[in-house]
């Protein structure tokens, strides 16, 4: 169950109209390392995570990007909502604005639609917990490229919040992954899929 | 800074401590410190939140009140009459909702 809260974690406040930089942050919303992938990642994983704590952890990151779902989508709204025909022509925002105007639709900057194999749950706790932490990372760069690309101080504060959450939630990950290992024999952390083969779990 | 936006900005600011604070708990569910210091801001967004609905619109679902939350200052055209709160005040993702912020954290981010 969630409840709406109506204002973004950090605030977005974008003046200055520029389709071109949208269609690149847009890889955040809808790309393989992006917010939404990231959300629904860690909240598929979390129901046959053999850990509570670990599960709770999962809930909540995966709450947080929701949030950062919706800052995304925020930048990209401002960045697009008054854009003329012609600005978008001249970026090469044109293809996407034929398909869906000036709304929110989840794809990579390069064009691939979002898709659900970036959710990885593979149903074992080290791999997905692994998993969680290269995403973490995986979103970092492209945070980076992405500062790195865009000048506008409006859109790179946010960005720059966004980035510094990826960090604090791959601290967070390597902790869950340290207590997970707790709870298994020292010998078989990687031999036995402990969500499964619960017989390798201790008590 | 009006009223509004100074309020609006503490509630960020308070809200996101707690954000992160209840991260670090979840894999440090023993720490004293972190524990206080999540009691003490937790009531202080309380209160702001509550604040903040009785002076202008409620933020989240349980700070509706259809009693207290009419006042005359409210972003509505039915402000100071008894109505539906919950669609009052500026959408989360336009610009006009976020303008509060921008003076103190924009500076600090950019
Ligand atoms: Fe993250």
């Amino acid at each position: 169950m969630w409840s709406y809260e109506k204002r973004l974690q950090f605030p977005v406040h974008i003046t200055k109209t520029c389709p071109k930089t949208a269609s690149l942050i847009i890889s955040q919303f809808g790309g393989p390392d992006g917010e939404l992938a990231a959300s629904m990642r860690y909240l598929s994983q979390r129901y046959t995570m053999p850990c509570k704590e670990v599960s709770g952890l999962l809930t909540d990151i995966g709450t947080e990007e929701l949030a950062h779902l919706e800052m995304i989508c925020a930048i990209i709204y401002q960045l697009t909502k008054n854009m003329k025909v012609e600005e978008a022509k001249a970026c090469g925002f044109d293809a996407y604005y034929v398909d869906h105007t000036s709304a929110l639709w989840p794809t990579a900057a390069a064009g691939v639609p979002f898709n659900a194999c970036e959710f990885q749950s593979k149903g074992d706790a080290i791999t997905d917990l692994m998993e969680d932490l290269a995403a973490e990372q995986k979103a970092r760069t492209t945070y980076d490229n992405l500062i790195r690309i865009i000048d506008d101080g409006e859109v790179r504060a946010p960005l720059k919040f966004l980035r510094a959450r990826e960090i604090v939630h791959f601290q967070r990950f390597g902790e869950a992954m340290e207590k997970i290992k707790e709870k298994l024999d020292e010998k078989n952390f990687y031999y036995f899929n402990m969500e499964f083969d619960k017989q390798f779990v201790k008590g | 800074m009006d009223d509004r936006n100074t309020l609006l900005k503490e509630i960020g600011e308070v809200s996101f401590f707690l954000d992160d604070l209840r991260l670090y708990l979840d894999t440090h569910p023993l720490e004293e410190k972190a524990m206080d210091l999540y009691q003490q801001h937790h009531q202080k967004r309380m209160e702001l939140l509550k604040s903040y609905a009785d002076k202008f619109e409620p933020l989240t679902c349980h700070c509706i009140d259809l009693a207290s939350n009419n006042s005359p200052d409210s972003d509505t055209r039915y402000a100071g009459r008894k109505h539906w709160t919950w669609s009052d005040g500026p959408i989360p993702w336009d610009t006009a909702a976020n303008a509060c912020h921008t003076a103190g954290i924009l500076k600090g981010g950019a």
